[in-house]
């Protein structure tokens, strides 16, 4: 509509383009939704809080993954399910991706502004009687961890899922899955903190931190291209480089990271709402907002030396356009028009790094796989921590920044 | 993928150039595939009569159809594969791969490649530019050339460019009524006249073309008014009157100088701007030249360019037009037989020579008449806030403006407002997105790095990509990482 005012949805330029601060209480390096939102939930309770990133913010991983919320378990949760001590972890991963989800559903009207955030529902399917075992084993322990799931088969599925190719026999439904827009998230969290009175510096890459020996406000002092500035406490929020970070400090994160492929496809009449996922095979498929198709799901962008860093490959969209078509045949005349790659940051034990180090006191890190998903969750907890340590409630053991990397 | 063919030089792109240098490589003893998306060769200039249509007789129709059909009869007897209705959506090194009008993708082995994607309409975004009615010189072109059609009663020609007279020529030939032809540049003076006149050695065809375009005009009784630009294009749903004003020599509006005219069609013709999504996607390094089109390639006196192996000649590489792209194509071919080592240095020195002489005239004419035709900085400020910038998308300028006030960067800007993420991929509106950064900002254009490339370069059917050969990678698994995986 013409003249009508419009909300601000990013921070301006010229807030993020002055002179680094000599000195803060927090230093959270990474500007994508981690460090965004731990600046944003510190800076709400009054902590001084500065974010320095080394390129523009949300440019990584957390503006370049699908936007979706994961619920029902993945192949790799399932696969160490033998012992009890994985039983327990799946089902504390389980409640946590509940209460993650919880943040979401509030997180718009925290944050005073849409983040397309939509409940659209999603399958996971299978084309073997093995997949369907799998299914059928993998609802009762989402049955058991309280994620709400049901296996439909046969009749029914054509029924629900008339788009689902025939040699689909089986899928798990889950009703809370669904996608929120990566593209707006991180930058209202980055505004909504500098309104709160965080101080955010873009092209303020760290090169190197000194850890002074003492604690107190002079704790670390962080050298970044922007300059230098001292800090009480560090937070390491760099996602893939995450691991760079904590090396600086002489710290191991067990972080690794890869590039992901990504195709998306012209806009299409609306053919389906849930996401779309295989239990067997890399795929994640949804029909977006744009009534565009994203399809994604784990296919591999190799790494090469900058600037291209991850240029999407033709492999990849070919395998994973064949997974997409085999499991949706509608899709065959749609025209994919873009591909894209983002970094994805792995641990390999799937349990995140969030806390304080007890080997560097006042070195903080917020890292997660499923970042998108977990990170709202995980920076209020940690921000929850840094401003009042003994009221929060302790992260568990398997957090650690300082637990081994070797398995 | 698989099953693909191994070539010594791939040439994409059937116009003048892409003839051109194919011709001249397999002449040289290279092995040469051309391709190309339309259904015949011959570009975008020396565009054909479409399917269905057949040309009794030729010599009825325009020089530029029997130039156009000269040229690529000058292919017969070669031993150049040709493959229409082809488009190279992804170059991985010397993996080039090809989709075919119905078929699935077929990845090919190509050492070499020439790039000769030649060029398309500059994109101009005014108020009232989307308006149905409102149509571009090239697509125009197309539908006289290749349907035999004309939309519209009364036409309003606005452009610039060396070409841009003959548009309205053509289509007062082919039987447009065209109520007026706008040039943005300024009228030729006494002194414009003398340069010409100065640089009109070898350049006789050009000149005497530009002549017959100007009889044309004056024949059908089009005015042509110099220094005026259309502003905005008003009507209820589809074109009903254009608004046009006076510019200074930075084409910036004059105040106080609009008029107003009933038309039912706006044909825009500001030029052509390179195709340079291959060119940025295999890497190559670009410079910015607003003479010839904006963004253009960096390339070396034989047509290469930064990136081994790769050659680039033609419109694509910079606007010049087809004489020029018929000699660098020329040239790019040789090169590509010399670098194979087909032909000898001063083999291919002696056979570039008449194409350099004559590359070396028609420049010293473009350099005469660039005062006429240099493309104004005024071009990019004709669009409101309320101007639909990103087509695809329908991105309004007041958008870009919000984001833009956050960022310099044009993957960001992208980002917040989904501008380029359509099916033209930013073809239409990243400069003007570009421009808009720079102003705001405070950089000029050419400071404005382009969003990232990314293959297809054209869109492709899921069925035409889709590869059910290919095993997919395992799911991720705990300790993968340890069990010496990538």
């Amino acid at each position: 509509v013409s003249g009508a005012s419009r909300p601000q949805r990013w921070v301006p330029a010229q807030s993020t383009r002055g002179t680094l601060p000599s000195s803060t209480d927090v230093l959270v390096i990474g500007g994508g939704i981690a460090g965004t939102a731990t600046a944003y939930y510190l800076a709400k309770a009054g902590v001084e809080v500065t974010l320095v990133e080394r390129g523009e913010l949300n440019r990584e991983a957390s503006g370049t993954n699908a936007g979706s919320f994961h619920l029902q378990l993945a192949i790799h949760q399932l696969s160490g399910q033998g012992t009890e001590g994985d039983r327990e972890r799946l089902f504390a991963e389980a409640r946590l991706s509940l209460k993650a989800f919880e943040i979401w559903q509030k997180l718009g009207e925290e944050l005073d502004g849409p983040l397309d955030v939509h409940l659209t529902g999603g399958w996971m399917v299978a084309e073997t009687a093995e997949q369907l075992r799998t299914l059928h084993d993998k609802h009762e322990l989402e049955r058991l961890a309280g994620i709400e799931t049901e296996v439909v088969t046969g009749s029914e599925l054509r029924a629900r899922a008339p788009y689902l190719a025939e040699n689909i026999i089986g899928a798990t439904y889950c009703p809370l899955e669904g996608h929120a827009n990566p593209l707006v998230v991180a930058p209202l969290y980055a505004l909504r903190a500098v309104q709160a009175g965080a101080v955010i510096r873009t092209h303020a890459g760290v090169l190197s931190i000194d850890v002074n020996g003492s604690t107190g406000a002079r704790r670390f002092t962080v050298h970044t291209e922007a300059g230098a500035i001292d800090a009480h406490r560090v937070v390491d929020c760099a996602g893939a480089w995450s691991g760079e970070v904590a090396a600086m400090v002489g710290l191991r994160l067990p972080i690794r990271s890869e590039g992901l492929h990504v195709n998306v496809t012209e806009p299409r009449p609306p053919m389906f709402t849930p996401m779309i996922q295989h239990i067997g095979r890399r795929l994640t498929l949804k029909q977006t907002e744009q009534n565009t198709f994203i399809i994604g799901g784990g296919w591999p962008s190799p790494a090469v030396p900058p600037p291209r860093r991850y240029p999407t490959i033709w492999h990849s969209a070919a395998g994973n356009t064949a997974v997409a078509v085999s499991v949706v045949p509608g899709l065959a005349d749609v025209r994919v028009v873009r591909t894209w790659s983002g970094v994805i940051v792995f641990t390999n034990d799937f349990s995140p790094a969030v806390g304080e180090s007890a080997k560097v006191s006042g070195f903080h890190a917020c890292v997660a796989s499923a970042g998108f998903t977990f990170s709202p969750l995980f920076a209020r907890q940690l921000a929850e921590h840094m401003i009042a340590p003994t009221a929060a409630s302790p992260f568990p053991q398997r957090y650690s920044l300082d637990r081994s990397i070797d398995q | 993928m698989g099953g693909g063919h191994d070539w010594d030089l791939l040439v994409v792109g059937g116009g003048p150039a892409g003839i051109s240098a194919a011709r001249a490589a397999s002449e040289a003893g290279l092995n040469v595939v051309l391709i190309d998306e339309r259904p015949s060769l011959g570009g975008q200039i020396y565009k054909q009569p479409g399917p269905g249509f057949t040309v009794p007789d030729p010599a009825a129709m325009d020089r530029q159809f029997r130039y156009g059909r000269s040229l690529i009869e000058s292919l017969h007897g070669t031993r150049v594969e040709v493959r229409l209705r082809t488009s190279v959506v992804a170059v991985e090194d010397q993996q080039v791969v090809l989709v075919t009008e119905g078929s699935p993708a077929q990845t090919v082995t190509a050492t070499r490649m020439v790039l000769a994607p030649g060029a398309h309409d500059r994109p101009v975004p005014f108020p009232g530019w989307t308006l149905p009615g409102v149509v571009t010189a090239g697509g125009l072109q197309t539908l006289a050339k290749t349907q035999r059609v004309l939309p519209g009663e009364r036409m309003l020609f606005a452009g610039s460019g060396p070409v841009a007279l003959a548009f309205p020529a053509q289509l007062a030939h082919y039987g447009a009524h065209i109520v007026a032809a706008l040039e943005a540049g300024p009228a030729p003076n006494t002194a414009d006249l003398f340069r010409i006149a100065r640089a009109a050695r070898g350049n006789a065809a050009l000149l005497r073309d530009a002549a017959r375009y100007r009889s044309l005009l004056l024949r059908h009784r089009v005015p042509v008014r110099y220094g005026r630009i259309v502003v905005r294009i008003e009507g209820d749903g589809r074109v009903e009157r254009a608004v046009h004003a006076a510019v200074d020599s930075d084409w910036q509006v004059i105040p106080g100088t609009e008029q107003s005219v009933e038309v039912d069609v706006v044909c825009v013709g500001y030029g052509f701007i390179p195709s340079v999504e291959l060119l940025r996607l295999v890497g190559c390094d670009f410079g910015y030249d607003e003479d010839l089109g904006g963004y253009v390639v960096h390339r070396d006196e034989w047509q290469r360019t930064t990136v081994g192996g790769v050659y680039a000649a033609g419109d694509g590489a910079g606007v010049e037009g087809s004489f020029v792209a018929m000699d660098e194509g020329r040239i790019a071919g040789l090169a590509a037989a010399l670098d194979a080592g087909a032909i000898s240095v001063s083999d291919a020195s002696v056979a570039a020579a008449p194409a350099r002489r004559r590359l070396a005239r028609r420049r010293a004419l473009s350099s005469a008449t660039s005062r006429l035709y240099r493309v104004g900085p005024g071009i990019f400020e004709l669009s409101t806030e309320d101007t639909v910038v990103c087509r695809c998308e329908g991105v309004r300028q007041r958008d870009l403006d919000a984001a833009i006030e956050s960022t310099d960067d044009i993957n960001v800007a992208k980002a917040y407002t989904r501008a380029g993420m359509g099916p033209c991929q930013g073809k239409n509106c990243q400069r003007q997105v570009a421009a808009l950064i720079a102003r705001r900002h405070g950089h000029t254009i050419a400071d404005i790095p382009l969003a990232t490339p990314r293959m297809p370069v054209r869109p492709v059917p899921i069925g035409a990509l889709a590869d059910h050969s290919i095993v997919g990678p395992t799911l991720f698994l705990a300790g993968e990482h340890e069990r010496g995986q990538q």
